[in-house]
């Protein structure tokens, strides 16, 4: 004879079907980021080809070997100190009490009750070296390997990671303070990595050949080709980048922000795809170069990336179109200046993250925060800004002095003049091939504009 | 050896060494050692290449 049905076998029941629900839930939340970590590879993918096709020949693997080990030593600092960091740091510089963090704490490593410290942490690690790749490109055919090890060391782990904590964490300061918005890491991640590879070039000095009598010359790419299938590979490897930023609750919130205001993959899809589109017409417009054009779409993705959840996709378009044509008119400032960042790494990810910011207060202003936090305004997203570059600007310049003063940034001349490939990396990208190099090339200098 | 756990039963973390944070820590230096013995293998390594290309 069947079990009679009572009021406590059918709570039994339901508390059953309501620990399988959780359980799912929670295992759903583990599969979105796994999926968006590994999406993230393709970012790394995407810089090899990219910042190896934008060398010379005789200094492709080594401009490869450098995006290699980036992630290498990224992932095992950033599990070391990275996530400590961001958990003990969200108040300022006084560091709180996140010992669960540390590595030698029993919630870093394999725990059948604990579904997300592993998952984020990832995500994050890959935030991390997404940032510490961004120095890569603009450093190439001169930079030491070592030097940029220890200085992507830094960046990847250590310095964006304490700006993330400020600004990107429910609890830190820039939210509780200023009402800090920047769902997509438009300051966290770009602003921070451009402003300190700013702080580095300066120290690091331009390319042999690419100032001559203060005239800026083009050093062409080997493989223009390479360069934009890795640029598009780079915008792939974003939809993992930004589905990492937004948040997967359980129970009944559903998608929130980072800083817990409610919204969804659908705000995010709308903007991110018009904000890519605008930065692609932008840069093609005030270039009509393919490299330019190509990294129009990521300018785009930044320059709305910080207000992703809250602009009009017609607004985010527009804004992106724009900001195409002031992140050339940055990168031909900075050349003037004498400074030779070789991909474009200060004006795409530096300067239009740092105005990504600002535009959030212009466009969004008003907008209400949860939890007692201010509203977003103009003075707090500048104010905001002007402090993400500082961060980046400032450990950029001082480590990379130092280790110039220790005669150990920079390639020799006669390394550069051979080729950082035949000195150093014991490898030829193209043996059966006879590429010569050249200082000067015949290809005219857009972004020199009338001074070429 | 160095299993924190004996049965399943009322598990949570469950990894290799998971209750000993000294050993943990040791791991976490070992770790550490190899990082900067990567770079320090590649200044190494720099340092040679150049003198030979002087």
């Amino acid at each position: 004879m069947d079990e009679a049905i009572t009021l406590e076998s059918l709570q039994a029941q339901l508390t059953a079907q309501q620990a399988t629900f959780e359980m799912h839930q929670s295992m759903n939340v583990e599969v979105f980021y796994w999926w968006c970590t590994a999406i993230m590879i393709m970012i790394h993918a995407g810089f090899l080809a990219y910042e190896m096709g934008a060398s010379r020949s005789k200094n492709a693997l080594a401009a490869g070997i450098k995006n290699i080990l980036a992630l290498a030593v990224i992932i095992p600092t950033f599990y070391l100190f990275g996530w400590w960091i961001y958990n003990a740091f969200p108040g300022g510089l006084i560091p709180t009490d996140a010992s669960a963090a540390l590595p030698w704490a029993a919630s870093m490593g394999p725990d059948v009750t604990d579904m997300g410290t592993g998952i984020f942490w990832a995500a994050f690690a890959l935030f991390g070296a997404t940032t510490g790749s961004i120095l890569s490109g603009a450093v190439i055919e001169r930079i030491r390997v070592s030097a940029f090890l220890i200085l992507t060391v830094f960046l990847g782990s250590a310095i964006w990671i304490l700006a993330g904590a400020w600004g990107w964490h429910p609890d830190g300061w820039l939210l509780t303070d200023l009402g800090y918005h920047d769902v997509g890491a438009s300051g966290v991640v770009h602003a921070v990595a451009g402003f300190f590879t700013l702080g580095v070039l300066i120290n690091l000095g331009a390319r042999k050949g690419k100032f001559i009598d203060g005239v800026a010359q083009t050093i062409a790419p080997h493989s223009l080709p390479m360069t934009l299938i890795g640029l598009m590979m780079i915008i792939f490897g974003f939809f993992g980048f930004l589905g990492g930023c937004i948040i997967f609750n359980g129970g009944e919130t559903g998608w929130t922000t980072i800083y817990n205001t409610p919204t969804n993959l659908s705000a995010f899809a709308f903007n991110t795809l018009m904000g890519f589109a605008g930065g692609i017409i932008g840069c093609y417009i005030a270039t009509r170069d393919p490299f330019w054009t190509m990294s129009g779409g990521l300018v785009g993705i930044i320059s709305v990336a910080a207000g992703l959840d809250l602009y009009s996709p017609s607004l985010a378009f527009m804004i992106a179109t724009c900001m195409g044509f002031a992140a050339v008119a940055f990168a031909k400032l900075l050349e003037k200046q004498g400074i030779d960042d070789a991909v474009g790494a200060v004006a795409v990810h530096g300067f239009t993250g740092f105005v990504a910011v600002i535009l959030v207060g212009v466009f969004a202003g008003g907008t209400p925060n949860v939890g007692g936090n201010p509203d977003i305004t103009l003075y707090g997203q500048t104010l905001s800004a002007v402090i993400m570059a500082a961060v980046g600007f400032l450990p950029g310049y001082a480590i990379s002095l130092v280790l110039k003063k220790a005669n150990a940034l920079r390639v020799p001349e006669a390394a550069e003049d051979l080729g950082i490939d035949e000195v150093e990396i014991l490898a030829k990208p193209y043996p059966e091939a006879n590429t010569p190099a050249s200082f000067e090339s015949e290809v005219p200098n857009k972004l020199a504009g009338d001074a070429a | 050896m160095g299993t924190s756990i004996t049965t399943w039963e009322g598990v949570s973390a469950y990894f290799t060494f998971a209750d000993s944070p000294i050993m943990l820590m040791l791991f976490a230096l070992g770790a550490a050692g190899i990082v900067i013995g990567l770079i320090a293998s590649i200044i190494k390594h720099e340092n040679e290449a150049f003198e030979d290309h002087k």
